[in-house]
């Protein structure tokens, strides 16, 4: 640790974040060591240690002989002013060398609202955030994650986009970046070499026009490139690598806990959700695979906790064996292991007293949508009647809170199904009185509603948001509907949802904008302390670019959408499908009662799911 | 409760390991060394770990004290190159034995505090000596355990002695042997005092160590 370093950290808040030297972190020898990576999390180091993702894809390429890869976290407000006052660089946190110094800069990009921090990251290291400013002198940026399967408006500042699951294509990847290192390539070779490793999308190799009306008019590829990128995925998940030994931090961080991922992919089909769709097809992990590395993590790590992790758990076929054979080992041990995302509809009695023998905690369910006509719109496949079982269970079981989460603006959405959202509330305090083991009060009831944002790669791509003003006039009307006391309401802020909306679906126009108002200050979007809707107005107005446009326009059936430069293997006739069955408000069933011929079956060997 | 004890430096990177994040790092430090140890009783049983003089974010210490409860099993031998495998970078275990006196005995500190100050490093060790060196030297210092918001603590009294070594052109060195606990005093609460009445020798930059727990008698402390 530098001098200068160690004179700054006493005059920040938690400086353990910004030290390195955790348990399991990396040192090699730089003498042995011909390319280096700086694997960077565009937000704070207790959200970025707490994705699996950047866990796995960390042990993935340390695990390459010669290649060196160390973390970078976004910092804080406080350590940034001083950072800069001192003219220190951003550095790897295992080495505390510069960024600028690396072979590579890697983004993992999660979430829209953390864009101004990778502009604000590239920055800090000293090197030019926008692409066309750099040269082969500077590290090649990329980034990977599931913003990427809209790249488009971060392709002024990103060299090369990776598209679904990291662990092989990232490995191809630096092979190629090692070689065109050891061979002295120029940029320009190393960028189109790139361009034909399957699942990397370069956008300086793709040349876009648009129409009058500001639409896409063409998006063609320069020669030797091809469109649209197909996404990578990882055929089998029981002999892809797990990180059972991982980083330990010192200090604590978000998702402080194991966590055992059991499968990827989901079968329902949820016509809002962008994961449900672009996670497809379902591999599932062996149950005895996944209890040997459950096992093998809690003791590498010392953890006391674990968690099961998946898009929809309840799913998962040999959970109760998975959870008997977890329970095994933790429950002797105090370990307590924890299960989110199980649906409202087939929570088992008995799952739930296994699981209450280590730990109780809150319930969460998410009917997303008040009633039964909205929820088939959705294709959210869960019924009042469900959510009455789980609840009977759950109340009668001892727990006496329960959360709900709902979203408002989505498509076909009236003050009917808004009022739904009140009644269902008010049948779980019902409910909860009735089967509760306290007759009278001691239940509570958290009610949180989001605004809907249309995503790419989804049923409802083609769907415009709500306009800020609605959204909240459905929210006043639902607080005015809802007012018992054992009713919490809490409702997410529409700014963030509308400036995510904008982003989710951009175009590369955007990157002007993204740019100016990261000049104006924007960082840490998804943080209140930070985000200033008004300077992004203004940026935008600044870039002659309407916001709008992108946001609460419903968009052309034969439309050309920015991120058809990339494809998750799901078709745009099956969503266009979706779409039209969501407005009938009919359900399609999920992947297990009936193949809805989506396209990822493409991933499968013979063409086949194992849904 | 239990009386086992470990002696272990925290140092380099360690150091802005917070008190309770370190208390943490040793609970699972332990599992993963796979050595058991005391739990409280209770609803919550969780393991007995005790640090005792919480060591201030940023200082470095030769001698940290932990105390807990072996179980039957692991000799006091194996401990220290066992948990050292399972620790981050910058703890190291130095040895593990049983503990003879109660840590209430645990009466002085000795700290080496490196200071930076270019030029006129003599004057500065002649100005804080003087003040250091008087027979009372009253000073308020903030304090959240009273209403007022501030204490009034006469330093000297708290001060077993001090030596100024290794005067240069860019510093010097100052050890001092300050009161552990009933009062405590903090070596960087006392450089603020001593900034605040010297304010012409402000410290470019102060870095603390521990280098010794003694008792009453001023001999090392175990």
């Amino acid at each position: 640790m530098t001098k200068e370093l160690e004179k700054i950290l006493p005059l920040v808040q938690k400086p353990a974040r910004y030290t390195g030297g955790e348990y399991r972190a990396v040192v090699k020898d730089k003498s042995q060591v011909d390319f280096r990576v700086a694997f960077c999390f565009p937000d704070t180091y207790e959200i970025g240690m707490s994705n699996l993702g950047m866990r796995i894809l960390y042990g993935v390429m340390n695990g390459l002989p010669g290649v060196w890869c160390e973390r970078v976290f976004a910092p804080w407000g406080d350590m940034e002013e001083q950072l800069r006052a001192h003219g220190i660089p951003l550095y790897g946190l295992e080495s505390g060398d510069p960024m600028g110094d690396f072979d590579l800069i890697a983004f993992s990009l999660g979430y829209e609202m953390a864009y101004t921090n990778v502009l604000n990251m590239l920055d800090l290291a000293g090197i030019p955030v926008r692409r066309a400013d750099r040269d082969g002198s500077h590290p090649l940026v990329i980034a990977g994650g599931t913003c990427c399967y809209n790249p488009e408006p971060l392709s002024d500042f990103i060299d090369v986009f990776s598209l679904g699951e990291g662990e092989d294509v990232t490995v191809e990847m630096l092979q190629v970046c090692r070689k065109a290192k050891a061979e002295g390539w120029s940029r320009e070779e190393l960028l189109r070499a790139l361009a034909q490793v399957p699942g990397l999308y370069v956008p300086s190799l793709v040349d876009v026009t648009y129409g009058p009306d500001g639409t896409i008019q063409s998006m063609v590829p320069r020669e030797g490139v091809k469109l649209p990128v197909l996404k990578r995925i990882v055929s089998d998940l029981n002999t892809s690598y797990y990180p059972t030994q991982t980083i330990v931090p010192s200090t604590e961080i978000v998702h402080d806990r194991v966590m055992l991922e059991v499968f990827r992919g989901c079968i329902r089909g949820c016509r809002f959700c962008q994961a449900g769709y672009a996670y497809r097809p379902v591999r599932a992990k062996d149950p005895q695979v996944l209890i040997q590395q459950g096992i093998a993590a809690c003791k590498d790590s010392g953890y006391q906790e674990m968690t099961l992790s998946s898009l929809s758990t309840s799913d998962y076929r040999p959970l109760v064996e998975l959870c008997d054979g977890l329970l095994d080992y933790c429950a002797p041990r105090d370990i307590g292991l924890s299960l989110p995302s199980l649906r409202a509809d087939n929570f088992s009695m008995s799952l739930m007293q296994r699981l209450q023998s280590v730990r109780k905690s809150g319930l969460t369910f998410a009917p997303e949508a008040g009633t039964q006509r909205l929820r088939d719109v959705i294709n959210k496949n869960v019924t009042e009647e469900d959510l009455k079982q789980s609840c009977r269970v759950a109340f009668s079981g001892g727990w006496s809170s329960v959360k709900l989460y709902f979203m408002l603006g989505l498509p076909t959405e009236t003050d009917e199904d808004v009022l739904g959202i009140a009644d269902l509330a008010k049948k779980v305090l019902a409910w909860g009185r009735e089967y509760g083991p306290h007759q009278r009060g001691g239940v509570r009831v958290t009610v949180s509603t989001a605004c809907f944002v249309p995503k790419p790669h989804t049923a409802f791509q083609w769907e415009a948001q709500v306009d800020m003003e609605e959204y909240m006039r459905r929210v006043t009307l639902l607080r005015e509907n809802m007012r018992e006391r054992n009713i919490t309401y809490n409702w997410h802020d529409p700014d963030t949802s509308f400036l995510e909306a904008v982003f989710s679906r951009g175009d590369r126009r955007l990157g002007a904008a993204l740019y100016e108002a990261w000049r104006q200050g924007a960082k840490f979007d998804a943080w209140s302390e930070y985000f200033d809707l008004q300077r992004w107005l203004d940026a935008f107005q600044t870039c002659g670019l309407d916001p709008h446009f992108y946001a609460n326009r419903e968009r052309g059936r034969e439309e050309v959408f920015p991120w058809e430069v990339t494809s998750t293997g799901v078709s745009r006739a099956f969503l266009a499908r979706e779409r039209k069955r969501a407005y009938q408000a009919v359900i399609t069933p999920d992947c297990r009662k009936q193949c809805s011929g989506c396209g990822a079956n493409q991933f499968c060997p013979g063409g086949v799911c194992d849904a | 409760m239990p009386k086992d004890r470990l002696l272990f430096v925290k140092e380099g990177r360690a150091r802005y390991i917070s008190h309770l994040d370190l208390m943490r790092t040793f609970q699972r430090a332990f599992l993963r060394a796979d050595i058991p140890i005391k739990h409280t009783e209770g609803f919550h049983p969780h393991p007995f770990i005790s640090i005792a003089l919480p060591l201030s974010l940023g200082f470095s210490s030769r001698c940290e004290l932990l105390e807990f409860g072996l179980l039957e099993g692991t000799t006091h031998e194996e401990v220290p190159a066992r948990l050292n495998a399972a620790l981050p970078e910058g703890v190291r275990v130095l040895t593990c034995y049983p503990g003879q006196r109660p840590t209430r005995e645990l009466q002085w500190v000795l700290y080496e505090l490196r200071v930076d100050r270019a030029g006129d490093a003599p004057e500065l060790c002649r100005a804080w000596g003087e003040l250091l060196g008087r027979e009372s030297w009253k000073v308020e210092k903030p304090s959240k355990k009273v209403k007022t918001g501030a204490v009034t603590v006469d330093i000297p009294t708290l001060v077993k002695e001090f030596t100024f070594t290794d005067i240069t052109e860019t510093g010097c060195v100052l050890q001092i042997a300050l009161s552990a606990q009933n009062p405590g005093l903090n070596p960087s609460v006392m450089v603020n005092a001593l900034t605040e009445a010297c304010p012409q020798f402000t410290p470019e930059f102060v870095q603390y160590e521990r280098l010794e727990i003694l008792d009453r008698d001023g001999k090392i402390f175990r």
